[in-house]
């Protein structure tokens, strides 16, 4: 018998609510709403991790003890990735930093962490996506683009949709901007709304609009029509709810700047009313911002010492790959794939553990694999979306494996 | 036998700096099957505006060779379709293009998005996911 | 995408007139706008030397055999499944405004846009509103489509 459910994909972190899924005899058929994103997700990677010690098979119960080994016996153990599982799973990661005297840390390390980091401090203002499609009339995409990241983010919430304030279309109500490096599909879109600005520059094309939004004509080291700078401004200044989705193309300009954005906001909000979103990519990398946050007040790079928590770049995940950690545990994430290529060079010289569903590139190199279900298909719990909203995930089906959440409770029994 | 002259005569090398972009088709099919051959071909690219190929006597679809000062890969060289900015070549993030990121940083946030790589024609094969990281 | 220069360059050019038309061309044209088979032409079929261009042609001329009445064609290669078209067809807006024009699935059956595993279909395509008396020559698909999946010939 086949059956139809709703589901909230967790393909990137938009998490949509609204897909429809058939299943008949615990085996997903077809899934309706969702992008191909969201259909690969769906349908799960060809090639399942299998339970290994050193390469060979090995019971499911001895990969646990042998990984609970190894991380007793570190002096330094690292736990990352996280942004592939639920926040039970992220509680549970917690838990056995403590336990460990150990460092946790996820991809948001090197990814939207800072960002999310102003909002939650209070220092740049954000909004829910709901509140964009209900009310946004001016959206700026910074170094982003949500066509290729994000498949439904413009069609589901920032662009298209009709909304409460917004019900003559796009055309008329919306308008779309792009600051970008090249015409990416998203900017494309954003036909006219488009500027293309030499790479690195964002801080500098940022200043250059504060500049402009308060009336001054702003002076660039790049060849830029000082005219469409000023059009620009008076395009956001006129905005009734403006609001900027900051892509990775612009955090990693502006990194060392950080506080530009909350200046920018500030700036912007003398005249309007904006927010910011980060362009957060795996499902739940915010989750584990929020999550660490809650328990320890950091949103990353923690060390447990005597059970209390310290943060700093020292116990980021790629200084900790580099030099001191002593052996690694990775929960859904490929390092050897997304991590510089270097990096992997050590990663095969120490003790490493890998809970994932899928074999990548890092089960080349793990000592220890653990297979574990794939979030929001296998195994449900709670999310937090790339606007901060936390969103209730089910699983679909009946899978052979644990939860990571699951693994990682029994990893704490043994190690305890 | 002909002496292949064309393996002492060095191919010219030009400094360039490589943006990574996402692109959905490449992280679907990559996130069914990472160690696919799909994923390979749609990952080891570099897009290169076409006039600055020709001024780098690059022929579309060739393979170039990547250095940077901590790694190097073979991909294949083909030409935007758009009027690019001068000096930048475009790569999916992928291995391939993590393989030529500096992990030294100061703020724990490699420059993944600013690869400043010296690229050169070669008649190299490009490199398997298997070749970039060898056990 | 296909042009009619494609299809023809494929094609015997011997203007044999066996398939009825008076030229290789006229045949092209009728492939194009999906009124004829490649099939109907029987110098393609049977004879051994335009095997390579018999395999072409079927290759380019699938989504035109796909075609509905409109002329709507889906490359589905191109399709990222991203809903635009979707959400900006504006027959989908007006048959199920508190779905597809709220940027959510569709909640019923009239609209022309579905996502169906990852890649948009077509159905209802008579309420396009390029087909009937009073067309026009509606673009609200096309234009946000950020792949160029859309086309209608
Ligand atoms: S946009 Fe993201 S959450 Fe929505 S269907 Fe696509 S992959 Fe899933
Ligand atoms: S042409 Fe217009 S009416 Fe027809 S399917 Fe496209 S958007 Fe809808
Ligand atoms: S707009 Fe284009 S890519 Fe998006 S769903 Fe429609 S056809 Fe597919």
């Amino acid at each position: 018998m086949t059956e139809m459910v709703t589901w909230t994909c967790t393909g990137c972190a938009l998490l949509c609510e609204d897909i429809q899924v058939s299943i008949s005899d615990n085996r997903i058929e077809h899934v309706e709403n969702a992008c191909m994103k969201g259909k690969a997700r769906v349908f799960g990677c060809k090639e399942q991790a299998v339970p290994t010690i050193h390469g060979d098979k090995a019971d499911i119960d001895d990969v646990i003890k042998d990984a609970a080994r190894i991380l007793r016996d570190a002096k330094n153990p690292l736990l990352y990735g996280w942004s592939n599982s639920t926040n039970e799973a992220h509680i549970a990661g917690i838990e056995l930093a403590r336990t460990l005297g150990g460092i946790i840390d996820s991809t948001s390390s090197f990814c939207q962490g800072i960002t999310v980091n102003e909002i939650l401090s209070g220092s740049v203002p954000s909004c829910t996506l709901e509140e964009v499609r209900e009310k946004a009339d001016v959206i700026v995409f910074w170094g982003a683009d949500p066509m290729s990241s994000h498949p439904r983010h413009m069609s589901k919430y920032s662009y298209f949709p009709r909304g409460e304030l917004r019900q003559r279309g796009y055309e008329e109500d919306r308008t779309a901007i792009s600051i970008d490096v090249w015409q990416s599909r998203t900017a494309k879109i954003c036909k006219n709304g488009f500027h293309r600005i030499p790479p690195g520059k964002d801080a500098e094309f940022m200043r250059g609009l504060i500049e402009a939004l308060s009336g001054r004509v702003p002076k660039l080291s790049f060849d830029y029509d000082v005219k469409r700078i000023l059009e620009l401004a008076a395009t956001l200044k006129k905005a009734e709810f403006g609001v900027l989705f900051a892509g990775l193309g612009l955090i990693y300009s502006i990194k060392e700047d950080i506080t530009l954005l909350s200046e920018f906001t500030a700036a912007l909000n003398q005249f309007s009313h904006y927010s910011l979103i980060p362009m957060a990519g795996h499902f739940n990398m915010r989750g584990f911002n929020h999550t660490l946050h809650e328990k320890t007040g950091h949103i990353y790079r923690v060390k447990f010492v005597d059970g209390k928590a310290i943060s700093g770049v020292e116990y980021s995940v790629i200084e900790q790959m580099k030099r001191n950690a002593d052996a690694v545990l990775v929960v859904g994430s490929d390092p050897l794939a997304s991590l510089p290529g270097s990096i992997s060079k050590r990663l095969k010289d120490i003790p490493l553990i890998l809970i994932d569903p899928c074999m990548n590139l890092t089960s080349r190199v793990a000592d220890v694999t653990i297979p574990c279900s794939t979030s929001g298909i296998e195994a449900g719990g709670t999310a937090v979306r790339m606007d901060g909203k936390t969103m209730d995930i089910h699983a679909l089906v009946q899978g052979n494996n644990m939860s990571d959440e699951k693994i990682i409770e029994r990893i704490i029994e043994e190690v305890g | 036998m002909a002496l292949d002259v064309s393996k002492f005569i060095k191919a010219p090398e030009y400094g360039i700096t490589i943006v990574t972009y996402r692109d959905v088709f490449q992280s679907s099919v990559c996130d069914e099957d990472r160690n696919g051959k799909e994923c390979e071909r749609l990952s080891a690219v570099i897009v290169l505006d076409a006039t600055e190929m020709k001024r780098m006597g690059i022929q579309d679809g060739v393979n170039v060779r990547l250095t940077s000062k901590c790694g190097s890969i073979v991909v294949r060289a083909v030409s935007s379709p758009r009027e690019e900015q001068k000096g930048i070549g475009f790569m999916v993030n992928s291995p391939w293009s993590n393989a030529l990121v500096y992990d030294e940083t100061t703020d724990g946030i490699p420059e993944f998005k600013n690869i400043k790589v010296k690229i050169k024609v070669t008649n190299e094969e490009i490199m398997s996911h298997r070749e970039l990281f060898p056990l | 995408m296909t042009n009619i220069m494609e299809i023809y360059q494929l094609l015997p050019k011997t203007n044999c007139k066996e398939c009825g038309e008076s030229t290789c061309m006229a045949f092209a044209v009728a492939l194009l706008s999906g009124t004829r088979r490649f099939t109907e032409c029987p110098p393609l079929v049977k004879e051994g030397k335009y095997i390579d261009s018999k395999q072409k042609l079927e290759k380019i001329l699938k989504p035109i055999e796909g075609a509905e009445e409109t002329g709507l064609i889906i490359h589905e290669e191109l399709c990222s499944g991203c809903g635009n078209c979707v959400v900006a067809c504006p027959v989908d807006v007006a048959n199920d405004p508190h779905g597809s024009g709220r940027g959510t699935g569709p909640t019923n059956d009239k609209v022309i846009f579905k996502v169906v595993d990852g890649k948009v279909k077509a159905a209802n395509v008579k309420e396009c509103r390029r087909f009937g008396k009073d067309k026009i020559l509606c673009r609200a698909c096309i234009d946000p489509c950020p792949t160029e999946a859309i086309e209608f010939v």
